[in-house]
């Protein structure tokens, strides 16, 4: 499985060496495809631990509100909080994968 | 980012220089007229037993002062004007940029940014207003004086770290959701599956005629009530973290005089 793995990521990463070698000069450099690149996997990571953490939270708060349904209230209100804080972790990700692919500040 | 934006309805030409003011300059004004419309319709004959519109806006300023009491206590009551007026702006920026043809001033990070730097002025200088400024400082130092030269730059960090998570959450969370609704109005559009249905050929109005009913019925049933409320939770958790930093910096000073007597 790590081999299959390997093998994609060297893929997914050699070819937009090959297509900006073989592409024409005047399409920029080689940052623009990795940005691409780096957008999307940061993109994905992110949303995948950013879901386990709040489903993390969400159930601890869902059990602790089956418990005691008279603090129901004030549960959720802490976790709507606490995902807030969860989820603009995600959200750093998504403005910086947003400045790769549309500022694109580094130009190779 | 303009590659995936339609221009909003209206702009206006600027004045001092050539091309259009900047859209979310536009529909911050906008935003300003209607929040102000709004309380001009509710309080120009405001009565004790309150009616229609007075009555709505009596409503919602009470669940703003609900949340308050709650969070900061019967002494936030004075920093109503401050959060209800964030909260508003905030959701009915949100809100202005879910109709088609609108321009949401939330999604554009100034406009953030500025409500962000208000919170981050206006917290600082209400506890310094409460404490003092020399009382106010020593909370940045920790509780221990031997722990001060860890705990002040820890303390500066985090409160700089403030206004950046709040601008950047929100403009984040806006500028997300309507990315994720131009895809899909790119993917069935006249370019996408409906286009491909109206082209003629039978594959297209078999695969595309389908493929566009279900986009249609994912955005309308799905999308939408999903971006109505993201606006709505993404407003409350700014007025909500608001409450809290003001909370921390009025309520620091009781904490330590406990400790200390």
């Amino acid at each position: 499985m790590s081999r299959s793995l390997m093998l994609a990521l060297g893929a997914v990463f050699a070819f937009p060496c090959l297509a900006a070698a073989q592409g024409p000069a005047a399409t920029g450099g080689w940052v623009g495809p990795f940005a691409v690149i780096a957008a999307g996997i940061g993109m994905a990571l992110a949303a995948g631990l950013c879901g386990l953490g709040q489903g993390r939270a969400v159930a601890a708060a869902v059990d602790a509100m089956a418990r005691q349904p008279a603090a129901a209230a004030r549960i959720q209100t802490a976790m709507i909080i606490g995902l807030a804080l969860i989820e603009s972790l995600a959200i750093y990700v998504l403005v910086v994968a947003m400045i790769l692919l549309f500022v694109q500040p580094i130009k190779g | 980012m303009e590659a995936i934006e339609h221009p909003p309805i209206f702009r206006l030409p600027a004045i001092f220089s050539d091309g259009y003011i900047p859209d979310h300059v536009t529909y911050t004004w906008l935003v300003m007229i209607i929040l102000t419309g709004i309380a001009f319709v509710a309080s120009r004959r405001m009565e004790l037993v309150p009616r229609g519109a007075q009555n709505f806006l009596e409503v919602v300023l009470e669940q703003f002062q609900a949340l308050i009491d709650d969070v900061i206590g019967p002494e936030g009551r004075p920093y109503l004007p401050l959060i209800a007026t964030l909260g508003l702006f905030i959701l009915t920026g949100n809100l202005l940029s879910l109709i088609p043809g609108f321009a949401g001033p939330t999604a554009n990070l100034n406009t953030t940014a500025a409500c962000a730097l208000i919170v981050f002025v206006s917290y600082h200088a209400i506890g310094i207003r409460k404490q003092g400024v020399v009382n106010y400082f020593k909370h940045f130092m920790g509780p221990v004086p031997l722990l001060a030269p860890l705990m002040v730059p820890i303390e500066l960090i985090s409160h700089l770290a403030r206004p950046l998570s709040l601008s950047l959450r929100l403009f984040g969370n806006m500028t997300g959701g309507h990315i994720l609704l131009a895809i899909i109005f790119f993917l069935m559009g006249l370019d996408g599956l409906i286009g491909w249905a109206l082209s003629g050929s039978k594959a297209g109005a078999l695969v595309g005629g389908v493929g566009g009913l279900i986009m249609v019925v994912f955005t309308v049933g799905f999308l939408y009530p999903l971006k109505i409320l993201v606006s709505v939770l993404q407003a409350f958790i700014f007025v909500m973290l608001t409450m809290l930093y003001i909370a921390g910096a009025t309520e620091g000073a009781e904490h330590h005089h406990a400790e200390h007597h």
